[in-house]
């Protein structure tokens, strides 16, 4: 009873470092433009198909995977923003809601999410390709249970990152400016500051991170499928959802608190429960939106 | 007509209700995700209104949009009040319940020696109610295009009426259209209601088409192409959500002529569109335009 609550949590740490990973990308652009990118998991998805069609026609070692699924994936992040988020940008409107600038943006980007998977599959047709592992040993036993490997790359992964973020967004001059963009685009703007080259590079970061997550959730599934694109936005979502919408320390929390509310659940109830009160929680917390979710939902101001 | 054409036009007849659901909300100010849910209700009740309790098809539609309504405004009681992005996002979790929910349900029955009824992942068979009343398919679709044309001249008149000018200023801003004495939040909660009953007339329309529904059919890709179909054709007029389908369904699958890259080319001609037009083919300046010429005219 007791072995089972410890392996299950366990389990959860693993799958949460990843949606953790995932939900901080995702945070990234929602915090900083408040546009959902929708097509964020089929650019992470493309990366990783990039990778694999790679390794399929060429000899390449685990790190160049990485820095190739890392690149693809950048390289679609940045497509969409062109594209997408790019040419609306112009609107008085950045900070509010559901203005017509942000719904254009959002379905601008499902269409190229249609379009990446279509391209993902014309590249490498069959339902599932293996990917190279990252670890192939045996996984940790801590006394009668077990722990994967990948699950503290993954975790190691995130909590990095993490840091990074910080120290990017509070030490560096594009921090500095990535924030009083966030605090007042139009007085970035009159000041003289190119805030669309910031979104870019927001959007570029947020690319590469998820890229890194595609690279080591493939890796540690150890196979990809073109859903792994529809996957990783809605866990990235879910996650940014449970964590506040905005907020990256809330990003890392959600994910986590998500990979252990499924994997409990999923135990006691089985997978379609483990769904339903996963969805139901974030019903409920969007529906009644608590004060200590809003208190840390912000990137902290520049001033 | 051939049965392939017949097929493609009853789907698009069918995929407007749905289009003119996200519409209507979208032109109220809320973006919902969540529409494909009230369809799968819709396509649910009346499925098991006509093959478990044997009901004539005009009561199970009914009975469907009633639920379809009931249900969307449960949603809308506790999310109408939440702005923009936040809105989409419940309705998304919402609209993901209910499709957990029909993958939960198991409610079958035997009717003539076979089991009937929903049942879970497998499915829903035996939705034949139109099919043994011996209606031919070009039938099905002639009842299928008088109810949008139905639809269509309600949302001309409401258009043109008073209630669709308060439609529209709620939709630009709320807060303005509140201080001038409109009740924001219950001319919202109708609007939900009637899109969730207009997505519901659209989901039992489908069941009876295809004979068959399971809970995939109403996962979150149906919801983004409704709000894709209402805004690539426009948000000027209820004509834009129609557009929209036809673009999708009509030109790009019904002519199968960019074969596998379908997706490539469509995607990317939506993307660029918004670009140029973020409200659509149809947006409200090209309709006050078209107004205009043909009262000039007359």
């Amino acid at each position: 009873m007791l072995a089972d609550l410890i392996q299950n949590t366990l389990d959860g740490l693993t799958a949460g470092a990843a949606y953790a990973l995932l939900a901080v990308g995702f945070t990234l652009i929602f915090g900083v433009l408040r546009r959902v990118n929708l097509s964020y998991g089929a650019a992470i998805m493309l990366g990783v198909y990039f990778a694999t069609w790679t390794s399929h026609h060429f000899q390449v070692g685990l790190l160049a995977l990485a820095l190739l699924t890392i690149a693809g994936a950048v390289l679609a992040g940045t497509y969409v923003e062109r594209l997408c988020f790019a040419p609306h940008y112009a609107a008085r409107d950045l900070r509010t809601g559901a203005s017509s600038s942000s719904i254009a943006a959002m379905v601008a980007s499902f269409a190229l999410w249609m379009q990446f998977e279509e391209a993902a599959i014309l590249a490498l047709p069959k339902h599932l390709y293996a990917f190279p592992p990252l670890y192939s040993g045996e996984p940790l036993r801590l006394g009668s249970f077990l722990l994967r490997v990948e699950s503290l790359y993954l975790l190691a992964a995130a909590i990095a990152v993490c840091l990074l973020l910080h120290t990017i967004l509070y030490r560096t001059r594009f921090g500095l400016a990535v924030r009083a963009v966030i605090d007042v685009p139009m007085a970035a703007q009159l000041v003289g500051m190119n805030v669309s080259s910031v979104f870019v590079r927001i959007f570029a970061l947020a690319s590469a991170i998820g890229g890194l997550a595609g690279f080591l959730i493939a890796a540690s599934h150890e196979q990809v499928t073109p859903m792994l694109g529809m996957w990783s936005t809605i866990k990235g979502m879910l996650a940014m959802m449970l964590g506040g919408l905005g907020s990256l320390p809330g990003a890392v929390a959600g994910g986590l608190v998500l990979g252990l509310l499924e994997a409990h659940s999923q135990w006691y109830f089985g997978p379609q429960m483990r769904d339903l009160i996963a969805y139901l929680l974030i019903f409920v917390l969007l529906a009644l939106r608590p004060a200590w979710m809003t208190r840390w939902t912000t990137i902290r101001s520049a001033s | 007509m051939d049965d392939y054409s017949i097929g493609v036009l009853t789907n698009i007849g069918l995929f407007s209700f749905l289009a003119l659901s996200a519409y209507l909300l979208l032109i109220a100010g809320e973006m919902s995700f969540g529409q494909q849910a009230f369809f799968g209700v819709g396509a649910y009740t009346g499925a098991m209104f006509t093959a478990i309790y044997g009901m004539p098809l005009p009561l199970a539609a009914l009975a469907a949009m009633a639920s379809g309504a009931v249900v969307a405004v449960l949603v809308g009681l506790p999310t109408l009040r939440l702005r923009g992005l936040y809105f989409a996002m419940a309705t998304l979790a919402a609209a993901e319940m209910a499709r957990i929910l029909f993958e939960m349900l198991h409610f079958q029955r035997e009717i003539n020696g076979e089991l009937v009824g929903p049942d879970g992942t497998q499915g829903f068979r035996g939705i034949r109610w139109v099919f043994e009343r011996g209606v031919e398919p070009l039938e099905y679709m002639a009842l299928i295009y008088a109810l949008l044309v139905a639809v269509l001249a309600l949302f001309l008149w409401v258009e043109r009426s008073r209630l669709g000018t308060t439609l529209r200023s709620v939709g630009a801003d709320p807060e303005l259209a509140a201080s001038l004495g409109i009740d924001v939040t219950r001319l919202k909660l109708g609007v939900a209601a009637a899109a969730g009953a207009l997505a519901a007339l659209g989901g039992v329309l489908y069941a009876h088409h295809n004979t068959y529904i399971e809970p995939r059919n109403f996962d979150i890709m149906l919801g983004v192409h409704s709000l894709a179909y209402a805004l690539i054709g426009g948000l000027g007029t209820a004509f834009g959500p129609l557009l929209g389908v036809l673009i999708d369904l009509g030109l790009l699958e019904g002519t199968r002529f960019f074969h596998a890259y379908r997706m490539i080319v469509f995607g990317g001609l939506v993307a660029v569109l918004l670009v140029f037009r973020p409200r659509g083919l149809l947006d409200e300046r090209v309709v006050h335009w078209i107004h205009a010429r043909a009262f000039k005219r007359a």
